[in-house]
């Protein structure tokens, strides 16, 4: 953040499947020593923007410069300054930990201590067992583990958390967040709102192969302008109701039957809802309050959640 | 080249450590070696059951059962009963049926040299062939007798001279067949199944995200393949060679050098199948529609020349025919590298042209 020089510059990224287009014309830049959040829903383009970035998908328009190379033209230099830890990778399950290592290890014209490796990311005591062998947290440090094995400047998660317990989930935070403090930049996707807040110094939000903002967490959620989130249904279908119109209501996102009012004055629009809930005979279900979060951010620029369901 | 050695090493190490395909793959061959080569191996010598009826009991029938049972192709059956035999003649058990009526010895004793003694000899008539050989040595048998008992002195013998020559039996065919079996097999159905499941999950993907050449990956599987095969099919040649002390007649280069020829012209084929095959599943359906064929009709199990006509040139393209054929001249004739160029090269038509169409059918994901 203090240097500003950047590592990734993204130009105008487009990839296309057929008809449907899965990143359209993406632009932005990552900083040097920064950790970079891609975020936004399934299908979104995060994943297919980080393939192309690390060179397993060829783009259809554009290019994008990492780490001083043009990816389409010099992707062997490329691959020497990044690491990569892919969405569910299997690795060769018969092999242990220190075995796979060193066998990635010998793919790259140097690489680091692998005993070093090993302990940094607390695989010390699974060091001589099989990968088949490993707890979904252990099988996720090797995958960074694996990324980290040539020293590399910039390293791509791709959704590192999923699928893992909040145990699990804190330990691999940690890693990441001292990977920044040794300077690395890190570039990950996540729909985890908690996690993108936590680790991400910028994020990216991205839905339907478009980057819909980007800017630092607490700067997107200061520019929803509002504090507070109410969020509440109606028990009845088909109300008739302008929820703008409610006191102090800043602004309104709706999901199928979820409601959310943004407001600065907590108070005054929970006594003009139920106000208006009680006047009108509807009776209000699962009333919630809470401070705003990336969550509204996104459910705000979009009208859609994160996560569906 | 630390990665090459590397990855060959990885690749040998999850051979090994997975001790059930290792098991199986090693086997199924030796299994199916030992059990052909048992029931059909020594088949080249016929056995004639023939039973003898004797009912006269005397010195000269004895010196006649005698007389049968020198000779080692006929196993005797002596039985008292005409009848049962009879039948079990009529059912295929038997043979020849011989039997000797009451009076042939003091037949033979007065010598009554006009009017010879007749024995009568049964065989069944839906099995002309071995009736025929039967009936000859029978015949022999008789001829020796009444000639001792007239004093005959031949003007004329034959002087049957065996030569030794190549007394190849089922089980040297076999063989060479099982270790050209074994090196489609392990190849061409190894490398599609491992190859498309890696794909699958994702691990050739992740390979891709290195600086690793996609050379060296596949110089690593040809290497960590080509040394498990050479050990599997030696150990196959030594079951052979102490189970039915079957040897390499020929120069071991040749085998290696064909060993090493199949072995990469299939592993061709077998990147063919996995970069055609959409997922893991179906490549072993692909592998099996055309390892099935060969196996058959590829000269494993049977001799080539034995196919129907119409089948001849679609069979002697096929690359087994000659992987088996070169490995069979090698082993059991003796033949060297040049006599089989012609095998060499269209072995090595085959792996040159695999490649190229892998080449282009090959995907990392």
């Amino acid at each position: 953040m203090e240097t500003q020089q950047e590592i990734i510059k993204v130009q105008k990224l487009v990839k296309r499947y057929g008809n449907f287009t899965a990143v359209d014309g993406s632009e932005f830049s990552v900083h040097k020593g920064e950790v970079f959040g891609l975020l936004g829903p399934n299908g979104a383009g995060k994943t297919t923007t980080l393939e192309m970035l690390v060179g397993l998908r060829k783009p259809d328009e554009g290019t994008a410069i990492v780490g001083g190379f043009d990816i389409s033209k010099e992707l062997d230099r490329v691959k020497e300054v990044i690491g990569v830890q892919l969405q569910s990778t299997t690795l060769f399950e018969l092999l242990t930990v220190e075995e796979i290592l060193h066998l990635y290890g010998s793919f790259y014209p140097e690489h680091i201590s692998i005993p070093d490796l090993i302990e940094d990311m607390l695989l010390t005591e699974k060091k001589n067992s099989r990968i088949k062998g490993l707890s979904g947290g252990q099988k996720q440090r090797l995958a960074i583990a694996l990324a980290l094995v040539h020293d590399p400047q910039i390293i791509f998660l791709d959704e590192p958390t999923t699928g893992l317990d909040p145990q699990a989930r804190r330990t691999l935070w940690d890693i990441i967040l001292r990977l920044k403090d040794r300077g690395k930049t890190v570039v990950l996707t996540t729909h985890y709102m908690d996690e993108a807040h936590v680790l991400c110094d910028r994020i990216a939000i991205m839905d339907q192969g478009k980057l819909i903002a980007l800017d630092t967490p607490s700067e997107l959620v200061k520019n929803l302008q509002s504090d507070s989130a109410v969020e509440f249904k109606f028990n009845e279908e088909d109300v008739d109701v302008i929820l703008s119109e409610i006191d102090g209501v800043k602004q309104v996102g709706s999901q199928k039957d979820v409601h959310v009012l943004y407001t600065d004055d907590l108070q005054n629009t929970l006594m003009s809802l139920i106000a208006i809930a009680s006047e009108k005979n509807l009776k209000l279900v699962d009333l919630q309050t809470r401070t705003a979060t990336l969550e509204d951010v996104f459910i705000h620029m979009t009208g859609r959640r994160l996560r569906e369901g | 080249m630390r990665a090459y050695y590397l990855l060959t090493l990885a690749q040998l190490r999850i051979f090994l450590r997975n001790r059930q395909v290792l098991f199986w793959t090693l086997a199924f061959p030796i299994v199916l070696m030992v059990m052909l080569g048992s029931f059909l191996g020594n088949g080249s010598g016929i056995s004639l059951t023939v039973a003898v009826v004797d009912q006269d009991k005397s010195e000269q029938s004895k010196t006649l059962i005698k007389e049968l049972e020198k000779n080692e192709a006929v196993s005797l059956e002596k039985s008292s009963e005409e009848k049962s035999v009879l039948d079990q003649l009529k059912n295929g058990d038997l043979t020849l049926v011989v039997t000797i009526p009451k009076g042939y010895g003091s037949n033979l004793t007065s010598g009554n040299k006009a009017d010879p003694f007749e024995l009568p000899v049964y065989y069944n008539e839906t099995n002309m062939a071995m009736s025929q050989v039967g009936l000859q040595l029978v015949n022999n048998a008789v001829d020796t007798i009444s000639k001792k008992q007239l004093d005959y002195q031949p003007l004329v013998v034959t002087d049957s001279k065996g030569v030794d020559a190549l007394n190849l039996r089922y089980i040297d065919f076999l063989v060479p067949g099982i270790v050209a079996m074994m090196i489609m097999s392990n190849n061409m159905n190894g490398v599609a199944g491992q190859i498309s499941s890696w794909r699958e999950r994702g691990i050739l993907r992740r390979m891709q995200g290195t600086t690793l050449k996609a050379s060296t990956f596949i110089a690593a599987q040809i290497t960590a393949r080509f040394m498990l095969n050479g050990l599997q099919a030696m150990i196959v040649l030594a079951v052979a060679w102490l189970a039915f002390g079957i040897e390499v007649r020929g120069s071991w280069l040749t085998v290696i050098a064909f060993v090493t020829l199949g072995t990469l012209a299939f592993m061709a084929i077998g990147f063919i199948i996995a970069g055609i095959a959409k997922t893991p599943e179906s490549a072993g359906p692909i592998a099996g529609f055309l390892s099935f064929p060969m196996l058959f009709l590829g000269g494993v199990f049977f001799p080539i020349r034995d196919m129907p006509e119409f089948l001849q040139p679609f069979v002697q393209v096929l690359p087994i025919a000659h992987l088996s054929h070169a490995l069979r001249e090698t082993m059991n004739v003796g033949a060297s590298f040049l006599d089989l160029g012609m095998e060499a090269i269209i072995l090595g038509g085959w792996l040159i042209g695999a490649f190229i169409v892998a080449s282009f059918t090959f995907k990392w994901e």
